[in-house]
């Protein structure tokens, strides 16, 4: 019998470095054929896209009409694409990187897989929306506000330091696992440093915030009056809006002016460093960043436009009316810290 | 028992002995190449985690946070496992002993919830009551969601109970909770421990119901180094301490198991059915039946159906059915080549188990407890290198068959199991070649329950997002996809339909699933 399992294990061991020897073999042969030339002309174009597919197909639609471009898209979500550029390095299909955010931009950039973009492309665009290596740009502009039932709500804040008074008490709601969320407790422990941002959570959880899973699920509390006000961006009023078919009881509200709760993040994108297609690529980026493409985002996705002269969306104030805290964008992609202390409060 | 088999094949008639060399190296081979595969996501995380340097490795695996995380896994593998073996024990062994009227359309919706995906069961359930949160939610609905696992691992082996012994019991004078302790739970402890298994795997590995419910599990940390600062690395070194959770599962598990009794197979083919009449009995069943499906499926599907009604957005019909019939077809494409890879391990477990393939099966069922998106990464890492065949619908298909190897092999092993030797060699003493046997005398024994195994791994295929998400070919949705898309923008109203179709679609494996397969002769006993 002992025999007998020596013998399985050797015949097992041949055929498990067999077929490794045949897959690593058959990796460096498909490796040594895949470069092409440059200058076919493009068809194609591949886009990863982080962004949700219901809102920005019509935009990738319309350029493939304009371009006579044919866009393959991938949609997944931006965090889960960035690892998986990251994973597929050169050999990435990819041509376009779209994302939700600016941290995910930020890793890809970090690896160096992005393409630095030339001064022509994204020209109105301010230069506060892009990466300083030009490796992204940023399209559209979602804001941090404060989503509230004006039924039940009668004292708005006036800084985000208000909602640990006791007229907040169980009435706020926010999302600690969403990602815009972190953004801004980065934000908050960049600018104010990291005691004054624990002692803020911490303060926060005393005056019993209510936790939910995502920002629609605020609003929809904030609708059903199960809470009067919570954290979230600015478009997810709309949203839900639009999900329920019909108008609620929940409004927008900013800070003062200056206050960290109302950053600006942005929504963008980058051209893959491994992509063949710069030109196609860069123009489809020139297309979302056109004053055109622009204005119907805030009409139809009622996002802002980071363009400066661009109109708000509907009821909202103009991007520079805001009144935005300057934050380097740059920094929000390390969101470790943020959530290291989230979980220290007991928020994650 | 390896020595047994050894010794019965010593014993068996010389031409099976002839010729047996080169078909078991080939089997062997075939293992051997099954496991080269099998090692892909392992050795992918082994190259990403020592990445690090090993002090920060060490650093990551102990502190605080880390070791809070697992012992949150713990308590949750513990409890759903403990609650699952004690209800699904009783419930599978009252919907098999007492007598019911039509007793599969019983089965049929306590099964019925395999179907519901567990990030649609939570949806769902918050919709229900939006509070829900918390290790004993993220209990509740794992529970709810892994049931099926242990009612139809422990239905299967309680038709092949020997229920002669039973009826020796009874002629003793045992009383009916003796009984079922001495007689029946010795029998069913191995399908137990199956179940328990497949439940505690998939509790290591879900992500949809913990992380909408805020409980952190070693699945949770993964993906959330991921999207806290893209760290593969670090999700792989917190992957090494999951493989390792499953591991000390698996042993453990195996513990529950015991010596199993092969030996009683053929005359448990010929057993007579027993069932129970007593009112009493009866009415706690079918309460507890009724309770568990109103949970587990009437609930959800209610919540989908008004979401259905409620939707103000006209349905695109025909991206519904062009995304089911994607689904589908990848699906069983992925059942079909998991059927092909689970094939050589289940011949070797169930003739001659020796360590090599014992180790094999293993390796496999850890596989079984890693997340998703660790197995998807793994497979772009090599993938993308494959030229046109990265992000095709064979890769995806070859994903599903690597995610849900571990079900294959598991039915495909107590399938063959079910063919007494004794058979095959007298067969083979009458004449008989080697594929005659196996045409004649292996295939109708065992087919009905490998088509089980098969269509297991096609419903889990059907629901599987995050390795979908990452290897669907660009531009291809399956159902999950869709859901998942519509769901990340709130529009639960324009996911219901894609959800329901896939209640819909998968109910009807469901059904196959619980299905009565063996019309025997039925003896009542009236109380």
């Amino acid at each position: 019998m002992h025999l007998q399992i020596k013998k399985q294990g050797r015949a097992g061991l041949i055929a498990i470095v067999t077929a490794l020897v045949a897959g690593l073999a058959a990796t460096t042969l498909t490796s040594c054929s895949s470069s092409s030339d440059q200058a076919s002309e493009v068809t194609e174009l591949t886009i990863y896209s982080g962004r949700s597919e219901e809102f920005i197909a019509p935009f990738f639609a319309q350029w493939e009409a304009e371009s006579g471009i044919k866009l393959n898209i991938r949609y997944g979500d931006s965090a889960e694409l960035a690892a998986q550029i990251l994973e597929e390095g050169s050999n990435s299909p990819a041509d376009l990187f779209l994302s939700q955010d600016a941290g995910s931009l930020g890793a890809v950039a970090m690896a160096e897989l992005f393409t630095s973009l030339p001064e022509g492309v994204a020209s109105d665009i301010p230069a506060e929306y892009i990466d300083s290596d030009r490796r992204w740009v940023g399209i559209t502009g979602r804001a941090r506000v404060f989503a509230y039932n004006p039924n039940s709500l009668k004292v708005l804040p006036t800084s985000i330091t208000d909602l640990t008074q006791s007229v907040y008490k169980g009435k706020l709601g926010i999302a600690p696992t969403n990602a815009s969320f972190q953004a801004f407790v980065t934000a908050l422990i960049e600018n104010k440093g990291e005691t004054f941002a624990q002692k803020w959570l911490e303060d926060l959880k005393a005056n019993d915030v209510k936790i939910y899973p995502k920002n629609g699920a605020i609003v929809e509390a904030i609708d059903k009056n199960e809470i009067s006000i919570g954290l979230v961006n600015h478009y997810y009023t709309w949203e839900i809006s639009e999900a329920l078919g019909r108008p609620i009881n929940a409004k927008n509200g900013f800070f003062a002016p200056g206050d960290l709760g109302n950053l600006i993040n942005v929504s963008g994108a980058g051209v893959l460093a491994s992509s063949k297609k710069y030109a196609a690529s860069q123009d489809l980026i020139n297309f979302l960043t056109s004053t055109s493409t622009q204005a119907e985002f805030v009409t139809k996705t009622h996002e802002y436009s980071l363009i400066s002269s661009a109109a708000a969306p509907e009821d909202l104030p103009q991007l520079l009316e805001i009144g935005a805290p300057s934050i380097d964008l740059d920094v929000l992609k390390n969101i470790k810290a943020t959530q290291d202390l989230l979980v220290k409060v007991g928020l994650l | 028992m390896p020595l047994k088999t050894a010794d019965r094949a010593s014993a068996a008639p010389l031409h099976i002995v002839k010729g047996r060399g080169s078909s078991l190296s080939a089997l062997n081979a075939a293992v051997g190449v099954v496991l080269a595969i099998t090692l892909i996501p392992f050795i992918y995380i082994a190259f990403r985690a020592f990445e690090k340097p090993l002090p920060e490795i060490l650093d990551l695996l102990l502190r605080a946070k880390t070791l809070q995380v697992l012992a949150t896994t713990t308590a949750l593998l513990l409890i759903v496992v403990a609650v699952n073996i004690f209800i699904g024990t009783l419930m599978a062994a009252g919907l098999h002993f007492i007598r019911l009227p039509k007793a599969h359309l019983f089965i049929l919706p306590t099964i019925l919830p395999l179907a519901i995906p567990s990030y649609v069961f939570t949806y769902t359930w918050l919709a229900l009551i939006p509070s829900l949160s918390g290790l004993f939610a993220a209990a509740f609905i794992l529970i709810l969601t892994t049931m099926p696992y242990m009612l139809l691992a422990i239905l299967v082996s309680l038709r092949r109970i020997d229920s002669s012994l039973i009826e020796v019991a009874r002629t003793l004078g045992l009383s009916r909770f003796k009984i079922f302790i001495r007689v029946i739970l010795p029998q069913i402890r191995s399908s137990i421990s199956a179940g328990a298994l497949l439940s505690g795997l998939y509790v290591l590995s879900d992500f949809g119901a913990v992380s909408l419910l805020n409980v952190e599990t070693l699945t949770v940390s993964i993906q959330n180094m991921f999207k806290a600062s893209y760290d593969r690395s670090a999700a792989s070194v917190i992957s090494i301490l999951l493989i390792l959770a499953s591991v000390v599962f698996i042993a453990f598990n195996e513990r529950l198991k015991d010596s199993d009794n092969k030996e009683n197979i053929s005359k448990r083919l010929m057993a007579k059915n027993i069932r129970i009449n007593n009112p009493g009995l009866k009415t706690s069943l079918l309460f507890s039946v009724a309770l568990y499906t109103t949970l587990a499926v009437v609930l959800p599907i209610y919540v989908l159906i008004s979401r259905f009604i409620g939707n103000p957005n006209p349905i695109d019909f025909a991206q519904l059915f062009e995304t089911a019939v994607s689904t589908i077809s990848v699906a069983a494409l992925g059942a079909f080549i998991a059927l092909l890879m689970s094939a050589p391990l289940g011949l070797l477990l169930s003739t001659r188990a020796g360590k090599y393939s014992r180790l094999a099966e293993r390796i496999i069922l850890v596989g079984h407890a890693l997340p998703g998106v660790i197995i998807g990464l793994g497979l772009v890492s090599l993938g993308s290198k494959l030229g046109p065949l990265y992000q095709s619908t064979l890769l995806l298909a070859f994903a599903y068959a690597l995610l849900f190897l571990a079900k294959a092999v598991a039915s495909m092993t107590s399938a063959l199991q079910l063919v007494p030797s004794t058979l095959k060699e007298v067969a083979a003493t009458l004449g008989k070649s080697k594929s005659k046997v196996t045409t004649s005398v292996v295939f109708p024994i065992a087919l009905p329950s490998i088509g089980l195994g098969t269509l297991l791994v096609f419903l889990t295929a059907m629901k599987e997002l995050p390795a979908t998400l990452m290897l669907r070919p660009t531009g291809m949705d399956t159902l999950a996809t869709q859901i998942w898309s519509y769901a990340s923008i709130n529009r639960f109203n324009d996911a219901a339909p894609y959800a329901l179709l896939l209640v819909l679609i998968a109910a009807i494996p469901t059904f196959l699933l619980s299905a009565p397969r063996n019309p025997s002769e039925k003896v009542e006993i009236s109380q």
